[in-house]
């Protein structure tokens, strides 16, 4: 903008800019206000304040016009968000609706997105279970990807650091493969998941059932009760939005804490055009920014840059970002930008009858949704056909006697008998994927939104060993419920795209080879130090974990590298 | 009753009162946003559903306006191919009780609505004459119809405010998780 005037200039100056409010964005305004940084946080969509727009938090199931189900006129107009399973009646305002934001598939991927200051903070599933040194020496072990440039040691201290903040329940298992961490009470498992476990703990060397891990204040300490946050009510409500802060949310925690020290200003309604790259200093002096409601742009300016945007939209953003010095994106000498996305195999899972266990059900609702079996296979030595493993999600459920048969007094009476049914088992498959150069995102070439960025043209798909994994998962989970006992054991593969999963990761790879990755160990770009990526685009291969809590330590770890850098001068 | 639904019965009076004279059966006297509905319809599925669940000590189907809330979903959460077939399978429906019976379901007595009603349900209790035993013969559409008047009926009834706060209730706020819940207590709760 040629016509800026000095003082204007001086008011859009920060010492940092965060793009994106999401997990990551959220922790890495907290981290930076924490150490006196003036921070701004650009987010594209709308301002979500905690308690006061969750405007269904508090709703019986009968205030729903549709009891919950989503009319067919718009899960017509948007198919994509329409396959997520929280796009619900209770939770539609907080996604993305595809006929708003349209983007390319060059092969299906289902992109789910929250376009509001939390991002998907409020509406994740809460998993949160660290990644090990199996998964930080996989790439390196097992020859894919490149070599991460941290190992678990490097981010063990991390990991303790947002555990204690974020607040996450869970026990302490002693597994290697899942190490444990600062944790709150973990949630019980109930009978029939209990059983399992003591089962396969007793039939199977190195398979374990263990209580989830989740991001609820099963008890909260002082530090969650200073952010304005308490005891979990086991609402199981949470992608409404808690009113109690009872999991994590940006919005719950980092955000209203950041803001609280006085340093951070929250800019919506920002969609980040590009990264401005000064040539002749040969750094990034700022951000590009279009005001949605205005359709004007206006620039920020700062010393540092923290991209938060969300795995593929940082893609974008970086894509855009074009220089004379970067013309094929910022910090894209390698050409890898944009490319080895990769995802979660979530296509396949399974149920079982359960006899006996007749004296026991459960009350209440548990967050963690139950048990979790951490991936066994391929983890001490290769072992099968193909590379790497799984994890499962395992729950066990008991409800009430429901005849769906039948008419009249018998058959109204019986809808409210209080008579238990028999225990149902299910597991879900949670497969790391192989990032490659062939999945991919790029800028499409022709197509533009509404602000006027490329329309983001997506290439990403399964390959041979996700197939073989699923095939495997199906065998093992069918023989451990066999050898439990269970009956009627139904297992159920499906062809869901890619994105459904919400774990896109990738294409800001980090690694040590500035020819191979984007990032340095320290979420850095190599040929650009005053900016960072610590959101799922840097990872440099997908574990089989639940991502976000890496994403948290990640970025908590950049913060301080990127601040004592920034204090000697460094950068 | 809170005030809410006083207005709305309110409403309903007086829309009734006003509409009520100038109405032959075949005349719309609902409007939707994908079809209307005429007398005969509105009173068939009201009978249904007031059938699958009736009026006991509690309240039924009619007391709970399950049919309005049939129609509801029938509108907006059912794609275009279920909404026709609900509307041949209605026809079907009419025809079927018209040729055992030679009247209209509303005018059916309870056991001439229950004999058909048995019908339909997997397992005809055995004290009750079928009409026609044979599934087969009964098109996809005339079971589309009559399942979905029963499931919508059975879901709006057990997510109706009464059911989620006299019959199985829902909490808002359950604030505990027990993980090992003893039946046996809940049995001599129910006993004592």
């Amino acid at each position: 903008m040629a016509n800026l005037n000095i003082d204007s200039a001086k008011e859009r100056t920060f010492d940092a800019i965060v793009i994106g409010s999401g997990i990551s964005g959220g922790w890495a305004a907290k981290e930076l206000t924490d150490k006196g940084l003036k921070v701004i946080m650009l987010e594209r969509g709308r301002d979500v304040k905690h308690i006061k727009d969750y405007p269904t938090t508090n709703m019986y199931p009968w205030e729903f016009k549709h009891r919950g189900q989503i009319p067919q006129d718009i899960q017509d107009a948007n198919p994509v968000v329409s396959r997520c399973y929280a796009f619900r009646e209770d939770a539609q305002h907080f996604f993305v609706k595809d006929q708003e934001h349209p983007y390319v598939q060059t092969k299906p991927f289902d992109w789910i997105r929250g376009y509001q200051v939390g991002g998907k903070s409020l509406l994740w599933a809460r998993q949160t279970q660290r990644w090990s040194n199996f998964d930080f020496e996989g790439p390196a072990r097992d020859g894919f990807a490149v070599d991460w440039p941290i190992r678990y040691n490097d981010i063990a201290p991390w990991y303790s650091h947002v555990e204690k903040f974020a607040g996450i329940s869970g026990n302490k298992d002693g597994l290697a493969e899942l190490p444990d961490g600062e944790f709150l009470p973990g949630f019980p498992l109930n009978a029939v998941e209990d059983y399992f476990s003591k089962h396969v703990k007793g039939h199977y060397k190195n398979r374990y059932v263990i209580s989830a891990r989740c991001a609820h204040l099963s008890k909260p300490n002082q530090i969650h009760i200073d952010q304005g946050r308490v005891q979990c009510q086991n609402r199981n409500l949470c992608q409404r939005g808690c009113p109690f802060g009872g999991y994590f949310s940006s919005n719950a925690s980092t955000i209203p804490w950041a803001l609280k020290s006085g340093n951070l200003t929250l800019r919506p309604f920002s969609v980040v055009e590009s990264i401005i790259y000064d040539d002749k200093k040969g750094e990034a002096t700022g951000v590009r920014i279009v005001d949605t409601n205005t359709k004007q742009t206006e620039e920020y300016y700062a010393k540092i840059i923290f991209v938060n945007a969300a795995c593929l939209n940082t893609n974008l953003i970086l894509l855009n970002s074009k220089s004379s010095r970067f013309p094929n994106g910022l910090g894209n000498d390698s050409g890898v930008l944009g490319k080895y996305v990769a995802f979660h195999n979530y296509s396949a899972h399974i149920g079982a009858q359960v006899e006996g266990f007749e004296e026991w059900a459960t009350d209440g609702r548990n967050p963690a949704g139950g048990g979790y079996i951490p991936r066994f296979r391929n983890v001490f030595k290769q072992e099968t056909d193909f590379l790497r493993g799984y994890a499962c999600g395992l729950g066990a459920y008991r409800g009430y006697k429901h005849e769906n048969d039948g008419f009249g007094e018998s058959f109204k009476a019986g809808l409210s008998s209080k008579d238990y049914g028999p225990w149902y088992v299910g597991s879900h498959m949670m497969g790391e994927t192989i990032p490659k150069a062939s999945n991919f995102v790029a800028l499409d070439a022709a197509k533009k939104d509404a602000w006027g960025m490329p329309l983001l043209n997506i290439s990403v798909d399964y390959d041979d060993n996700d197939q073989k994994m699923k095939k495997d998962y199906v065998e093992q989970l069918t023989e451990m419920f066999t050898s439990a006992g269970f009956k009627n054991i139904k297992a159920e593969t499906n062809h869901q795209a890619p994105g459904l999963d919400i774990h896109e990761m990738g294409g800001v790879r980090m690694g040590n080879d500035p020819k191979t990755s984007m990032l340095n160990k320290w979420n850095q770009l190599h040929s650009c130090k005053n900016v960072f990526v610590t959101d799922g685009s840097s990872m440099t291969s997908t574990s089989c974990q639940n991502p976000s809590l890496t994403y948290m330590a990640l970025t908590a770890r950049a913060v301080d590298n990127a601040v004592s850098e920034l204090k000697k001068g460094n950068i | 009753m809170d005030r809410r639904s006083a207005i709305r019965n309110l409403a309903l009076v007086m829309g009734s009162a006003a509409i009520l004279p100038y109405c032959t059966p075949g005349k719309p006297i609902a409007h939707y946003t994908h079809f209307d509905v005429n007398l005969d319809q509105q009173n068939l599925v009201a009978e249904l559903a007031e059938t699958i669940i009736p009026k006991t000590t509690s309240p039924g189907a009619r007391d709970l306006e399950l049919d309005k809330f049939v129609w509801l979903m029938l509108d907006d959460c059912t794609k275009k191919e279920d909404r026709d077939a609900f509307f041949k399978g209605m026809g079907e429906f009419n025809d079927l009780v018209k040729k055992s019976y030679n009247k209209t379901f509303s005018e059916s007595t309870m056991d001439e609505k229950h004999t058909i009603l048995n019908t339909f349900e997997k397992k005809p209790k055995p004290s009750q004459k079928n009409i026609d035993p044979s599934d087969d013969k009964y098109s996809k559409e005339l079971l589309g119809f009559y399942g979905t008047v029963h499931w919508l009926t059975a879901f709006g009834y057990t997510e109706s405010k009464y059911f989620m706060t006299k019959e199985i209730v829902w909490e808002l706020v359950p604030g505990r998780y027990n993980a090992y819940f003893p039946v046996k207590n809940l049995k001599a709760a129910k006993n004592g």
